[in-house]
């Protein structure tokens, strides 16, 4: 109970006051006009962000004329909170959170998608005899409690598997200790920390959604509409020299992973360089196109559909009203 | 010391030995210590290990019990519901082992339409707060405090955590499950906690020190470090990560024996740590795993460094034992580089040179005495020697003389007769020995008669060469009076049968030839024939006669023999020691071999015949020593040229 998420929410709490006093005292409109940009992961750090690390790093923010703050979330709340309440001019987040969000009437556009690929998986423990996913019918899956529902929901209502979801919260030790038949892990992230825990690879069994037509890209960089109505040259700029820092972190793997563990051994967070090196390399995997038809940092347009169909699968009250694409991602990247 | 020495070599072979020995000896101590240590390492190793969690235990186990009295109070009703707060208060504030304790429900089993309630009592500095943990933002059924024990249906030790404050104190917490009655039906009620420090667990472990760099480390059932003298792997890696980070798949072996409880000793070459022993066992309440390092070099140091003063030790003992040995060695042996010094004293010729003293009463004295003694005898040999080579030189000095004596009665001047064309005559003799008994003459008698003579007197040396030189004059003295060859060779050999005690004789042949018309008058007394070569055609010897040597009978009648020479016929006179010349495989040379130098030459000068002959017999003996006089004459007669009556 006294773990790491309720200190997390107490310091939340302070920061919150800080940050209100501020924008009190301050004209909360007036950020991104100074050039100054505030930006929200939407996860605690990590090497999922080397990108916005390393271009921090380097100066390549600066170099666009940009005053970048890096401001990560103090709970477990969704990045678009910090959106609509004016503490981030720009959040990263999935793209089925993104969806569902516009579905929701918040006015969010996409300017640039990160992630091409789903890195969305379930495992099994090979000694649960669970090696197709056929053998999930009737049995328990570990799943967090939030945002992630709705592309294993929709994988089971194409298949009419009964699967009973655990809620849990962010740790693999009921999936360790047998608690659940499966778990839902990212595999640039839980998949490496349960293989960190002493179980070898061969002793699972993995199933990742992107193979069961579930490839939904992950995470993308989104802004208020009207901020991107009056800020859109700063904008391109961040995306820009976003790219640009992820094409370093590419290139200088070990020097990013120095950076990402300081930024989590500040916010006070468990790190070791194996598992943040997994993380990285897996993330740079995910930038990849691969047989996609996008260019690097635009979203592809069948993607977006298929993001639709699955909400609209998943929430029988999803909005039939046909969304446009142009509406939802408007790509700030030329290149 | 020189590299052959008698010292050296000892030495040499002594500290050869000592070496084998000595490496033999340290071989098996070496191993003999290693396995002692090793046993002895790995007896302390699981003591150690046991000893450090049975200590852990003791503390954790009593805290265990109280959630689980309590789940007993739940589940009988002992705790009425609405005294719960104030209970755990209590609790908390007698319990100075316990920073917090909870007893969180599930929905509706406390009363219907209660969700969620968690009361919760915590120490807050000196004073005890409560408070119902459950809130919006604080969903408990989903933590893994709550959950895990909930779905397992069993107590467990929750993965630790730094406190809520953001300090530096690690805590875990402790989760029971209890049970309520429910309409006479036992169900699930909820999760029993309470919440420790890990101070005093991670002060137990970090104080066990073992050699240097020696540790004790603890995981949690996933592999995460709870204690490490690395501070900053503290909760932040795990054994896993930590083998991945250093690439050592064996190490992940080891953090998966670990988590499954195995109690084991291995042995692993980390990258940061070298060679290590690591022994690990389970803590039976936690399930977390104690691990304690050995490394590898640190538990051999003692030995090493034992080893480095066996090595230094041995270094002096060798050293002390080269020295001391050289010392008595050469100590033992002094006499004999003395007495290699007397050696080369007298050997330089001082024979009365002292030798030095020695009174061992060992080999060495006997050594010294034999070489007195041989000293001795050296001395007087070599007196002995230069007083025989002093007579012996003598004797050869008047040898000399003697020969020079004899060799000039006879007439060594050639040609002799320059004036005379008739003749060409050449006459050769070598003695044997210093002086011989051969010899040979030849003077005119008158005008146109030459007397010659060849002999050989019996026996050889001294007493043959004063016989000869008495022949000779004889022969002179006789030939004056007598011109007769027979009535020649008779008084000689009646002077020299008188008184001839010592029975020597002489065989002589004696000739006159008639230079005017080559008539040859002779007589044998003995003599081996000589070889008449006519006109340079055939060569042969001269019939033989019935007589005999000179000296022997007093009243032997010698006979005179006529031969007649032609023109440019040839007389070759010669002594035994030409046909008995001796090669070393004693074979003779021989009439045949002489008759046939004689026809391949004989046409020849008689210098040049005597000289062929020479040259025959110096082949045939090959070097073998010569045993005889060899003694040759060879006349040529060229007829009368001048026309003598």
């Amino acid at each position: 109970m006294d773990n790491r998420l309720n200190n997390l929410q107490k310091r939340r709490i302070s920061s919150w006051q800080i940050v209100l006093l501020i924008l009190l005292l301050f004209c909360p409109g007036g950020y991104a006009q100074t050039g100054k940009i505030t930006f929200t992961p939407h996860w605690i750090p990590q090497a999922q962000f080397a990108g916005y690390y390393a271009a921090l790093d380097q100066g390549y923010y600066k170099e666009e004329g940009l005053d970048v703050e890096i401001l990560h979330l103090t709970a477990n709340i969704s990045s678009f909170e910090y959106l609509k309440s004016g503490k981030a001019d720009i959040v990263s987040s999935f793209l089925m959170d993104a969806v569902r969000q516009k579905s929701l009437g918040v006015p969010i556009v996409n300017i640039g998608q990160i992630s091409q690929h789903s890195s969305l998986m379930m495992i099994t423990k090979k000694e649960s005899g669970i090696d197709e996913a056929g053998k999930l019918h009737n049995k328990t899956l570990g799943i967090w409690s939030s945002g992630f529902d709705d592309v294993p929901i929709a994988f089971m209502r194409e298949r009419n598997y009964n699967i009973e979801l655990v809620r849990i919260l962010n740790t693999v030790n009921l999936f360790l200790m047998n608690g659940v038949d499966a778990l839902t892990v990212m595999y640039y992230n839980e998949y490496d920390q349960v293989i960190n825990s002493g179980v070898n690879e061969d002793e699972l069994n993995t199933f990742f959604f992107s193979d069961y037509g579930l490839d939904i890209p992950e995470d993308g960089l989104y802004c208020l509409e009207s901020t991107l109505s009056t800020q859109r040259e700063l904008l391109a700029k961040f995306v820009q020299a976003t790219i640009k820092g992820w094409e370093f972190a590419d290139q200088n793997r070990e020097y990013t992973i120095d950076l990402v563990v300081q930024e989590m051994a500040k916010a006070h967070l468990p790190n070791n360089k194996a598992h943040q090196r997994w993380m990285l390399d897996r993330m740079l995997e995910l930038l990849q196109p691969g047989d996609k038809n996008v260019i690097k940092g635009h979203l592809a347009e069948q993607d977006f559909f298929r993001a639709l169909n699955i909400l609209r699968l998943t929430s029988p009250d999803f909005p039939s009203e046909d969304f446009m694409f142009e509406n939802f991602h408007k790509p700030l990247l030329t290149k | 010391m020189k590299k052959n020495s008698l010292s050296f070599r000892i030495i040499k072979q002594v500290l050869f030995f000592c070496l084998v020995l000595g490496c033999v000896i340290f071989t098996i101590y070496y191993i003999f210590s290693r396995t002692t240590i090793e046993k002895a390492t790995r007896q302390n190793a699981i003591h150690l290990a046991n000893n450090t969690v049975a200590r852990i235990e003791q503390v954790v186990n009593p805290a265990e019990k109280i959630p689980e009295n309590l789940a007993w109070m739940l589940e009988t009703g002992a705790l009425p519901k609405d005294s719960i707060e104030s209970f755990l208060s209590r609790l908390v504030k007698n319990n100075t082992e316990i920073f917090a304790s909870a007893i969180a429900f599930e929905p509706h089993v406390l009363a219907e339409g209660v969700t969620a309630y968690a009361p919760f009592a915590y120490r807050s500095g000196d004073s005890i707060k409560t408070t119902d943990l459950w809130s919006p933002g604080y969903n408990y059924f989903i933590m893994d405090w709550y959950q895990i024990p909930a779905i397992l249906k069993e107590p467990y030790w929750s993965e630790p955590y730094y406190d809520e404050g953001g300090g530096e104190e690690l805590m875990t917490t402790y989760s029971v499950p209890f049970y309520l009655n429910k309409s006479g039906e036992s169900v699930f009620g909820g999760i029993i906690t309470i919440d420790i420090s890990l101070d005093w667990l991670t002060e137990m472990v970090n104080a066990v020190k073992i050699f240097e760099t020696g540790y004790a480390f603890l995981i949690t059932r996933s592999g995460v470090y709870v204690t490490h003298p690395n501070r900053s792997q503290i909760m932040n890696e795990s054994i896993f990560s930590r083998a991945k980070e250093l690439n050592q798949p064996e190490m992940r072996e080891i953090g998966r024996d670990m988590i499954r409880g195995i109690s084991k000793l291995s042995n692993i070459t980390l990258k940061d740590k070298g060679n290590i022993w690591i022994y690990h066992t389970q803590l039976p309440s936690t399930k977390w795993s104690l691990g304690v390092v050995y490394p590898h070099h640190e538990m051999y140091a003692s030995l090493h460094n034992l080893n480095l003063i066996i090595l230094l030790l041995s270094i002096a003992g060798l050293g002390l034992l080269t020295f001391f040995t050289i010392r008595i060695i050469n100590l033992q042996i002094s006499p004999l580089t003395k007495l290699t010094h007397s050696a080369r004293i007298i050997a330089e010729g001082n024979f009365d040179s002292k030798l030095h003293t020695i009174q061992t009463n060992d080999e060495m004295q006997e050594l010294h005495d034999s070489f007195q003694f041989m000293q001795k005898k050296l001395a007087d040999y070599i007196v002995n020697l230069r007083e025989t080579t002093s007579a012996k030189e003598k004797i050869e000095s008047e040898l000399r003389i003697a020969r020079e004596i004899q060799m000039s009665m006879i007439p060594h001047i050639f040609p002799p007769f320059p004036n005379l064309e008739e003749i060409d005559l050449y006459a050769s003799l070598e003695s044997a020995k210093e002086v011989g008994g051969d010899l040979y003459d030849f003077f005119l008698l008158d005008e146109k008669h030459l007397c010659f003579a060849i002999g050989d007197v019996s026996g050889k040396g001294v007493p043959a060469s004063l016989l000869m030189a008495v022949t000779r004059t004889l022969l002179r003295s006789v030939t004056e009076k007598n011109k007769n060859v027979a009535s020649i060779v008779h008084s000689m050999n009646k002077t020299l049968t008188f008184n001839n005690e010592s029975n020597m004789f002489v065989t002589l042949f004696v000739g006159i030839l008639d230079i005017s018309n080559g008539e040859l008058r002779y007589c044998n007394a003995g003599h081996n024939p000589p070889v008449l070569i006519k006109k340079g055609f055939s060569a042969n010897f001269f019939g033989i006669t019935k007589a005999i040597p000179v000296g022997l009978f007093e009243d032997f009648l010698f006979v005179e023999e006529v031969v007649q020479m032609e023109a440019e016929d040839k007389l070759f006179l010669y002594t035994d020691g030409l046909t008995e010349a001796e090669n070393a495989e004693e074979n003779l040379f021989g009439e045949d071999n002489l008759l046939q130098v004689i026809h391949q030459n004989a046409a020849s000068s008689p210098k040049n015949l005597i000289q062929s002959a020479k040259a025959a017999i110096a082949i045939h003996v090959n070097g073998f020593e010569q045993s005889d006089d060899l003694t040759m004459m060879s006349i040529t007669y060229h007829g009368n040229k001048r026309g003598i009556a």
